[in-house]
């Protein structure tokens, strides 16, 4: 079944003013890095055009990313685009079951081909041949090998279906990967984050209903409009940062006066994501303006790479778990301090018992005092 | 107590005699301004880098601007640091017989003598380090270890001064390596290194002068002047010995002659 309605009609009927449907249109420019006036062009896109058939594929994940486009305090034009879009498939939030879902799937992936889009959360298993995520029988491998091939354009929400995500961490046991690494050569736009901010996602596909293709990527496929600014520049807190104010301590001075997050392992220099300008749950906050570092969940390999998270800096291997690079760093100054003393004392030492020219021969003052023994 | 009749001195110590030693231009003004360069760029980025990496100084001020002051001073001789790497790396080509590529590598079989002899001597087996004008070979392969550490600091720096900067350009040369090594592991790099280079800086000191101290030949003051004191039977070895071609051979000796002060 394939409702033939625009979004605007579908929001309508779903109860969302055209006040709230153009500020949204508004928003989605603005997310975009589009000029004001793009927002009546968006408008009218999302008025006439048929919605694309979409199928959200689940695999290795924790649901995250549903639930974060689900768990809105009120429905949101967001959650309508993403909600009403022709939602073919869906296992976690669809009614049907079984045969049937699967047979949804099946009738999508051969009637729309090349025309209906893929959502893919979660990472795919590679290990001992993708046994350890199987839906109906078949492989996440099977599956996305299948579904994303068949697609117009593929998106990869969350960190898990980008790069393998918390699946992927270090040891990862079932050989997870990312989606463009399981299934290589589609056409896919990847958003990472964990989980995925839902105003991007509608976003990117606002930006294909309304221009017929993908926002423009970077090198990683991620859409330069979320992805293309350090989460450090356009902090809230950044001036403190500047100015030298820090937090020291939880609760202390500083945290109850919103100072910089910089000494608590904040990983915003060096992350890349709009999380400052978008924010969640309708814009209300991110995790620094509510007083939490950074961890960099959009960065590639976030969970073995950003990690320890409270501090600036990775710990080196095979030292034991609370070593810093500080601490071997200074070591190592201080034991070189300490060879240099002792080898100073050392030469001092050797001189004073063993005078010399250096090449065996003893010097004139020790010929001449061995002399005198002699004499003597 | 019997007198003692001075010993009638020996060839090798006549050799040695301070009579006998001529100051000889090592050091020229790129390698001295190249050194110069270095030692000031990297004292800066150490303390800078230190309290980028761990404010320890918090500026409650309303008006403060303390880590955008300490950044702006840590990229300034970050660059400045590159800039004396690039004239020391050109002098390697370009420069007089102890400042050439060849004068750090043991390539030679004497080079091989003064790695072993600066092995013995630093082991307190030998009383004196080996004779030679310009580095010793075990010197040369740390200044080796040295500049690479360095280079390593100039790519990472820039790697993160990119990050932040957003520079096409700049992303073009480097933007590839964060995607090889992750920006943290880039970023823990540049901030180990610093302890390197510090470790080496007091070898670096103590070895100098304690060479200066042993032998003699104005080794301390030489990469402030570019001379330094040697025995004359030791320039007119390594000039015979050396890569440089006859012409230079002679440019080099009229400079020696032309600054003769005993003669």
């Amino acid at each position: 079944m394939v409702i033939e309605e625009s979004v605007l009609e579908t929001c309508r009927r779903r109860g969302v003013s055209r006040r709230r449907f153009m500020q949204f249109c508004g928003t989605m420019a603005a997310t975009l890095a589009l000029p004001k006036s793009y927002a009546q062009t968006i408008a009218g896109a999302l008025s006439q055009k048929r919605k694309p058939v979409l199928v959200w594929l689940e695999f290795q994940d924790c649901a995250g990313n549903t639930e974060s486009m689900l768990r809105t305090t009120h429905p949101t034009v967001e959650d309508v685009v993403l909600e009403t879009l022709s939602w073919e498939y869906h296992e976690t939030i669809m009614a049907g079951y079984g045969k049937h879902a699967e047979a949804a799937l099946k009738r999508v992936v051969d009637e729309e081909k090349g025309k209906y889009l893929v959502v893919v959360e979660g990472a795919i298993p590679t290990a001992d041949d993708g046994i350890y995520c199987t839906i109906g029988g078949r492989t996440a491998l099977d599956i996305a090998t299948e579904v994303c091939g068949g697609a117009a354009a593929t998106i990869a929400v969350g960190a898990c279906a980008w790069d393998g995500g918390l699946v992927r961490s270090n040891p990862n046991p079932t050989g997870a990967v990312g989606l463009h690494e399981a299934v290589p050569g589609i056409k896919i736009v990847n958003l990472p984050g964990c989980p995925h901010n839902s105003v991007n996602t509608a976003a990117v596909l606002v930006h294909y209903l309304t221009f017929g293709e993908l926002p423009a990527l970077d090198p990683e496929d991620r859409p330069l409009f979320a992805y293309g600014q350090l989460i450090h520049d356009q902090c809230e807190r950044r001036a403190h940062y500047d100015a030298g104010r820090y937090v020291q301590a939880w609760g202390d001075e500083g945290h109850r006066k919103g100072w910089c997050l910089f000494k608590m392992g904040c990983k915003g220099p060096e992350a890349n994501y709009n999380c400052p300008t978008v924010r969640w749950n309708n814009a209300t906050s991110w995790p620094v303006k509510s007083g939490h570092g950074c961890i960099a969940c959009a960065s590639s390999r976030f969970w073995d790479t950003k990690s320890p998270f409270y501090e600036r800096l990775p710990h080196p291997a095979g030292f034991g778990v609370d070593v810093t690079a500080g601490e071997i760093g200074w070591t190592v100054v201080a034991g070189v301090a300490a060879a240099t003393a002792a080898h100073a004392v050392g030469h001092v030492v050797r001189d004073h018992f063993h005078p010399g020219n250096g090449d065996g021969t003893p010097t004139e003052k020790a010929k001449a005092e061995k002399q005198t023994t002699e004499v003597n | 107590m019997a007198t003692i009749a001075p010993p009638a001195p020996s060839k090798k110590h006549a050799a040695a005699g301070q009579e006998h030693l001529v100051p000889v231009y090592v050091w020229e003004l790129p390698v001295r301004l190249s050194h110069w360069g270095i030692v000031a760029a990297v004292t800066v980025l150490t303390w800078t880098g230190l309290y980028m990496n761990h404010p320890f100084l918090i500026f409650p001020g309303p008006r403060s601007w303390t880590m955008g002051t300490v950044r702006f001073i840590h990229e300034f001789a970050g660059f400045e640091l590159i800039g004396a790497l690039i004239v020391r790396f050109y002098w390697f080509f370009a420069g007089n017989h102890w400042a050439r590529w060849r004068e750090f590598l043991p390539l030679t079989h004497r080079q091989w003598e003064s790695l072993k002899a600066m092995g013995r001597y630093y082991t307190f087996r030998q009383q004196k380090p080996f004779e030679q004008i310009g580095h010793n070979t075990l010197a040369g392969l740390t200044y080796i270890v040295v500049y690479t550490l360095l280079a390593v600091e100039c790519i990472t720096g820039v790697v993160l001064f990119a990050a932040v900067e957003g520079s096409p350009t700049l992303r073009f040369f480097v933007g590839w390596i964060p995607r090889l090594i992750d920006i943290q592991w880039i970023r823990f790099m540049h901030f180990f290194f610093l302890f390197l280079l510090m470790a080496f800086f007091i070898h670096h000191v103590y070895s100098a002068v304690l060479v200066a101290v042993t032998e003699r030949n104005a080794e301390m003051e030489s990469i402030f002047s570019g001379y330094k004191f040697v025995p004359d039977e030791l320039v007119d070895m390594e000039v015979e010995i050396s890569h440089l071609r006859p012409r230079q051979f002679f440019k080099l000796r009229k400079i020696h002659r032309s600054r003769h002060w005993d003669r």
